[in-house]
């Protein structure tokens, strides 16, 4: 039994809870303003309705710190960009809310405390912090991962399912028990989106709306889906790896590049002429990548014996990838999957608010500012679930 | 699903092999079946059970990866199999049959029911069932360092299994002593390897096989294992000590990358 109302709205005639979330772990800024209002079926007779809170989203706002083709952003360049831009995000957001007083209105700031960036971190706690003394208005420290799982499960309803969480730092298989989210498998080396990324970067194509996305597109036009470039398919148990895919695929690439003829995978050995395009390997990369995402996944849910699975963080707006899962899911158990698109996918402050207030309504929130000191490192884990069975 | 895969694997053996469902693994189905594929039924055979492990195709997966991996998979573990069953000392099931390009597998069964209702005899039941009285039972205790034993073997003659969990350890009851003999099952992800690091990985994924499904017990569990395992290096002298001073340290890497990496996004 879990009692999401321990904590009172600020104002109790208003009977609702409004919360500010602040996200800036990687190069996403993101702001929300949710609502939560005050239900008696979240109350002390409820027994686990925290996937089911009745969320209002009233701002959602993005900005995205994009760099050229063939860079990847840097800390501190993307610290700067955050510093410049967050106080007016947020001026936005609470118009866009309609928030006129935000001291009297708000009931709680939550912002990420971790894992991310140090440098972008530190200058959205900053924020928060700011805002906290000036507004009078409690603050919260989120764990993104988390955010990102309550946010899914807010929006797809899920009860209980299996997470896969693909970003691009993160690479994790999830499952709830006794009041963790316990990782069951994640990758040994780079993550998913990090690979996707990183030959983005070797291919030179463009980092806007985000080099994931336009690998999606260009495999999508690949012309010869019935053969695949053969790449390393490495999982380790539950666990994966994908440092070598990357550095067999960029090799590739760049022999592609350079014309490198002595490329027996390439070019055809008697005409010299080309088999393989920058659009089959982009393919050839996503199957095989994907592949060994569900089949990680397939492994969890065989272990928790569960039917459902829900995609989080970046990569989990790729289409292919969700349409893979679900054929997974249907097969395996007559299951569902649950997936979220761009807006809830992606980084955004939503899902900070959204978890930091459940935190909150748990009477989980910052009694001491040095409480509030952000972290590189904060497992998944680490962070007691108080507000489920 | 299960009906559509059976439907499958009925098709393949045809009606004349029967064939009973007994796990549902994420990768493969098992079956027992009460027919040998190649010896003659008499009254010697009779009553005995064998397995029938089947590979499914996966839709999900594009269909080059899909072939290529239930072929791999399937000739490395019969490969790895018919090697496992020549060293001394480590014991694996036998290999009867196997068809490659279909995905199956004939192997000899192993284990039997618990006492008391606990289950089939595998690791995870097996430490469940004492779990409820005397945890650290004497019987738990040899059973463990057999365990660590036969990993150790496994290692020492450079093999690694991949999906090393408790589930994946059957228990055989012994023919001279009163206990249990640990055998080690599934080899679809095991591989030849001599490298440190898979031994490391092996290892690791054990461990927190043992600590999700036992977490009280675990330290002492994990300790008696690495103990069993141990012994098996420092019998080879020197250069085992060398290997298993490795080998730990190794261990104790991915230990801490697998649970302290640092992760952005």
């Amino acid at each position: 039994m879990v009692d999401l109302n321990t904590v009172s709205p600020k104002d109790p005639a208003k009977r609702y809870y409004l919360a500010l979330g602040l996200e800036g772990s990687a190069n996403k800024l993101g702001v929300g303003i949710i609502k939560h209002p005050f239900l008696p079926e979240t109350g002390a007779a409820a027994k686990d309705n925290s996937h089911d809170c009745h969320v209002e989203i009233l701002a959602n706002i993005r900005d995205t710190y994009v760099t050229p083709p063939g860079e990847g952003f840097l800390p501190r360049d993307t610290a700067r960009h955050h510093r410049n831009w967050c106080v007016r995000l947020i001026k936005r957001a609470l118009l866009e809310a309609g928030v006129r007083d935000a001291c009297a209105e708000l009931d709680v700031i939550c912002f990420t405390r971790g894992p991310g960036m140090g440098a972008p971190l530190h200058s959205v706690a900053l924020v928060a912090r700011t805002c906290s003394l000036m507004w009078q208005v409690p603050l919260v420290g989120v764990n993104h991962c988390v955010g990102h799982i309550e946010m899914g499960r807010e929006i797809t309803k899920a009860k209980n399912p299996v997470v896969l969480y693909v970003s691009g730092g993160n690479t994790q298989v999830i499952a709830y028990s006794d009041h963790r989210y316990r990782i069951f498998g994640e990758t040994l080396d780079v993550a998913v989106g990090n690979c996707l990324d990183r030959f983005a970067r070797t291919l030179k194509i463009p980092n806007a709306p985000s080099p994931g996305y336009n690998i999606e597109q260009l495999a999508s036009q690949c012309k010869n889906k019935e053969t695949l470039v053969e790449l390393p398919y490495t999982v380790k148990g539950m666990d994966l790896s994908m440092s070598g895919i990357l550095a067999y695929i960029d090799s590739l690439a760049k022999d592609l590049f350079r014309g490198n003829k002595a490329n027996k995978v390439l070019f055809d050995k008697k005409t010299g002429n080309t088999k393989v395009t920058v659009e089959d390997l982009c393919y050839s990369l996503q199957e095989n990548l994907f592949a060994m995402l569900v089949e990680i996944t397939e492994r969890a849910m065989a272990h928790v014996n569960a039917d459902q699975v829900l995609i989080v963080g970046g990569v989990g707006s790729n289409a292919r990838l969700q349409e893979m899962m679900a054929l997974m899911c249907h097969d395996r158990a007559r299951g569902r999957v649950h997936a979220t698109d761009e807006r809830f996918c992606i980084d955004n402050g939503v899902m900070i608010a959204q978890a930091g207030l459940l935190q909150y309504r748990m009477g989980n929130y910052v009694k001491d500012l040095s409480e509030t000191v952000v972290t590189q490192k904060f497992r998944t884990d680490e962070v007691y679930v108080s507000w489920r069975n | 699903m299960s009906e559509e895969i059976t439907g499958q694997v009925r098709t393949y053996v045809t009606d004349n092999i029967p064939i009973t469902l007994i796990s549902q693994g994420a990768e493969a189905v098992v079956y027992t079946t009460p027919i040998h594929p190649y010896l003659p039924i008499d009254d010697s055979t009779k009553g005995e059970k064998y397995i029938i492990k089947y590979r499914p195709h996966k839709r999900y997966r594009h269909p080059s990866i899909d072939q290529a991996l239930t072929k791999h998979r399937t000739v490395g573990e019969a490969r790895l199999l018919s090697k496992l069953s020549q060293i001394e000392g480590l014991q694996v099931p036998k290999l009867i049959a196997c068809d490659v390009y279909n995905g199956c597998l004939w192997l000899e069964f192993l284990g039997q029911d618990l006492p008391q209702g606990a289950g089939f005899s595998n690791l995870k039941n097996f430490l469940w069932m004492h779990a409820a009285n005397d945890p650290y039972s004497n019987v738990v205790r040899e059973t463990l360092l057999k365990v660590g034993h036969q990993i150790g073997l496994l290692h020492w003659n450079n093999y690694t299994h991949g999906d090393l969990t408790s589930s994946n350890i059957v228990l055989v009851r012994s023919q001279i002593v009163d206990g249990w003999e640990p055998h080690l099952i599934d080899f679809g992800l095991g591989s030849v390897s001599s490298m440190v690091e898979d031994k490391g990985v092996d290892l690791y994924v054990l461990e927190r096989a043992i600590m999700s499904t036992h977490s009280e017990f675990a330290d002492k569990y994990n300790a008696w294992i690495i103990e069993g395992f141990s012994n098996v290096y420092k019998l080879q002298g020197k250069a085992g000590q060398k290997k298993l001073d490795e080998l730990l340290k190794r261990f104790a890497e991915v230990r801490m990358r697998g649970r302290k990496r640092t992760m952005i996004g």
